[in-house]
């Protein structure tokens, strides 16, 4: 237990340190007892602020808030787990390749019971902020209407959902090497674009496995009965903590044991992944037997030299092969997901009622402009340390960013296209609607593509750590502030359209996309200006 | 005719100057020695004559082209080998070549036989189609060599280019700097092995805290070290005040 202990210390420490850049905020911030500091205060500020307001309502209103409370408090197991896979999964696809394993634990004395013990309290460590405001803002309303005890059954519940979510994710680390390790292993070239397709199906199930809403909903279709959750196991600790609130101990009892049973079996099976295999060993990777015949190269775009296809198809093969690129693959899969999970109804019914083609223009662009802006914004920084490649070849900052801006306008481009046609079919849209979506979305690429790159090329990060984010804090944020402005900019004609008129016409779509065009065009003035100041001098 | 100029070159990282007024030429077909103590300032002084270091102050030359004013001419026709380079992990040893093929404009039968040419040469033969990190440390500096080397550069600058290669690649590519000097290769290298640099170097620059402390050819700085029959390590131990030696092994091995 002192082993897997140390090693949770050791796994917390990589987990805050790998975020930090800046010497304070990893002096502050690296260390783990930062976390004790927040989860103190995320329960105890909340808590006594939620008690205060809680106090303050009207008293007619108090049977609802205690429904509410007594709701409240049975989510926050349920919800806690899965915002934990959430985070893990998503902090797992942005990890580099090198950054995953340590090579110390193969060497050390460390059994596969110790590392997922070690690996599973540090991720629960690390998330618990999260349960820790959850409890804080239901502690208030519970001291308020005398429900201490049900919120100690949700808070032992949700302790006990952070262990499972995090035990999950264990497991999810052992299933993506599995992947990774044999399919590169036997298939070469094919074998990456099964990892990687394979990688996302993992990802995008898992998300859909932990969404309670979605198992139900699934199951619903089946049995035809809203009480199917019961046999839903990560609903079990929220059911555990209903039945605590109407004083059956015995209901309570069997649920909170099933739930421990379990977090046993998923922490069994993590141990046996893990035993088996354990930490991945690169393996080398034949692509193809072919002997090399290099061929003429098509020039695919006027102006499109050799220099600038060649960066072209290396960014591409880095999408495709790279770790911590999945994510940028992964971001589509994601998005759409979680939009049918919001937009599917749990009755049924196929379209939600009143949601009007100007309901749907945020839901389109602000998806698809966080996705374009950052696929442009981290294009210059994913070269790494790498870099230097790029410093000592004969290019000029023109042709560097017409290679790196190719590659942020296709995937931009196939996303906003795909995007349109799955909302339409989903929502039931008219085609013609979905024409203007995808003017709209050209529209919103061309502008995001080049001013992402400016961002990029002002604000970039070539330092290659645990997780590597290709541009640095403030450019990140600032990026996709003013890019998410400039793409409701070019939405707003299209919008007044709806709003003034109420009826969509083209001669504002035709606005819409010379707006994109303007922005492209100063976009790309501004990157080009910026990429020549930062190829002067190489800054790893 | 001088391959390269580089004079009064300096650089500061910060409050330390990495590069202090440094001034060196070196001969088309001339290979020069870059030797010099952990943080001299050889590497730095090596990213500004490829280009992608600008100085503070000071001129470089390549070939009459300025490095400062027109620094995509002089990567056009100079090589680099960086000291541990990194190369693109994710793609095959054949992928990063064509690529860096490509970048320098080489038409496929040009790159065609370049590449399979090295590649036969280096022992990389077979290993090609690998992705590059399951390379060896040994394989990447190969191909780093290669890269350098493909676009048949009239300045090659290597930066401690033996590192990690075995007995056989490093003699190949000692010979092949000297093939290259013979076809008019103008080579800077750099190296802490001081028996390499006296075996293949024409001339040697001595370089110590940023500043050039002596050049010469290896005899040249054996004759100025003043004791007949001196090493070039005792040469290089006496110019850069490093010739305590045996006190610190007295002191570390008690």
């Amino acid at each position: 237990m002192r082993t897997a202990y140390e090693l949770a210390v050791v796994l917390t420490k990589s987990q805050l340190r790998g975020y930090q850049r800046r010497r304070l905020m990893a002096r502050i911030f690296g260390d783990p007892r930062i976390i004790l500091v927040l989860d103190a205060l995320f329960l105890v500020v909340p808590a006594l602020l939620f008690y205060m307001l809680s106090g303050a309502l009207p008293s007619g209103i108090e049977g609802s808030l205690r429904e509410l409370e007594v709701e409240a408090l049975a989510g926050i197991p349920t919800a806690i787990a899965f915002m934990v896979i959430l985070f893990g999964v998503l902090s797992e696809i942005s990890q580099a390749a090198e950054s995953m394993s340590t090579d110390l634990v193969n060497w050390l004395p460390i059994t596969p019971s110790e590392y997922v013990a070690g690996s599973t309290m540090s991720l629960t460590y690390t998330y618990s902020f999260m349960l820790s405001f959850l409890l804080g803002v239901s502690l208030g309303p519970a001291l308020r209407f005398g429900m201490i005890l049900v919120w100690g059954a949700s808070a032992l519940m949700a302790v006990l959902s952070l262990f499972i979510g995090a035990c999950v994710v264990e497991l999810l680390r052992s299933v993506t090497n599995r992947i990774s390790s044999s399919f590169y292993k036997k298939s070469g070239r094919s074998g990456i674009f099964v990892r990687l397709a394979l990688t996302i199906v993992v990802l995008v199930f898992v998300q859909l496995l932990f969404s309670g809403r979605i198992v139900v909903y699934l199951l619903q279709g089946i049995m035809l009965t809203v009480r199917v959750a019961w046999f839903v196991p990560v609903v079990w600790p929220s059911l555990a903590v209903l039945a605590g609130s109407q004083g059956n101990t015995l209901t309570f009892v069997s649920f909170a044991g099933m739930t421990f049973a379990f977090f046993l079996i998923l922490f069994g099976l993590a141990v046996r992944l893990r035993a088996i295999y354990w930490v991945p060993i690169p393996v080398s990777i034949r692509l193809t037997n072919q002997a090399y015949h290099p061929l003429r190269r098509i020039t695919i775009l006027p102006g499109f030299g050799s220099a600038e296809a060649a960066i072209f198809r290396k960014d591409m093969r880095s999408l495709t092969r790279r770790r911590e690129m999945t994510r940028f693959l992964a971001i589509p899969f994601v998005l759409v997901v979680s939009l049918s999970i919001s937009l599917l109804p749990i009755s049924g019914t196929a379209v939600p009622e009143g949601l009007g083609f100007f309901a749907l223009i945020p839901l389109y662009v602000i998806p698809l402009t966080v996705f374009s802006a950052v696929v442009s914004m981290t294009s210059l920084g994913q070269e790494g340390s790498a870099v230097w490649n790029i410093y000592v070849a004969p290019i000029t900052a023109r042709q560097l960013l017409k290679a790196k801006i190719l590659s942020a306008l296709l995937l931009g481009l196939a996303f906003s296209v795909t995007m349109a046609i799955f909302l339409g079919v989903l929502l039931r849209i008219a085609t013609v609607h979905i024409v203007l979506l995808v003017t709209l979305g050209i529209a919103i690429v061309l502008g995001q593509s080049a001013m992402g790159m400016y961002f990029g090329a002002r604000f970039p990060d070539f330092r290659e750590m645990i997780r590597s984010r290709f541009i640095s804090v403030w450019g990140s944020l600032i990026g996709t502030f003013l890019c998410l402005l400039l793409a409701m900019l070019t939405a707003l004609p299209i919008l007044l359209s709806i709003y003034v008129r109420r009826i969509i016409t083209y001669d504002f779509a035709i606005v819409t996309f010379a707006i994109g065009l303007i922005l492209f065009f100063v976009g790309w003035k501004l990157a080009e200006r910026q990429i020549r100041t930062l190829i002067q001098e190489i800054r790893v | 005719m001088q391959a390269l100029e580089v004079s009064g070159v300096t650089k500061t990282f910060g409050e330390r100057r990495a590069v202090d007024g440094v001034s060196l030429a070196v001969n088309q077909g001339e290979i020069l020695g870059l030797l010099g103590p952990n943080g001299s300032g050889k590497s730095t002084l090596m990213k500004i004559i490829v280009g992608i270091l600008k100085p503070d102050a000071g001129a470089i030359q390549v070939l009459g082209n300025d490095a400062t004013k027109d620094p995509t001419a002089v990567k056009r026709i100079v090589g680099f080998v960086p000291e541990s380079p990194r190369l693109y992990e994710f793609l095959s040893g054949i992928e990063y070549l064509d690529f860096v093929a490509d970048v320098h404009g080489l038409v496929p039968s040009a790159k065609h036989e370049r590449i399979s040419h090295f590649l036969k040469a280096l022992d990389l033969e077979g290993r090609e189609n690998e992705l590059i990190n399951g390379y060896s440390q040994g394989m990447k500096q190969k191909l780093a060599i290669i890269a350098g080397l493909l676009h048949r550069p009239q300045l090659l600058v290597m930066d401690e280019p033996l590192n990690s290669l075995d007995p056989r690649s490093a003699r190949i590519v000692k010979d092949l700097i000297h093939k290259l000097r013979d076809d008019g290769v103008a080579t800077i290298f750099s190296t802490h092995v001081l028996e390499i640099a006296d075996a293949i170097c024409d001339r040697i620059v001595i370089m110590d805290a940023g500043r050039v402390v002596e050049q010469g050819s290896t005899g040249d700085l054996k004759a100025k070290a003043g004791t007949p029959g001196s090493t070039l390590e005792e040469v290089f131990l006496k110019l850069t005040g490093t010739s305590d030696t045996r006190e610190i092994v007295e002191a570390l091995s008690h």
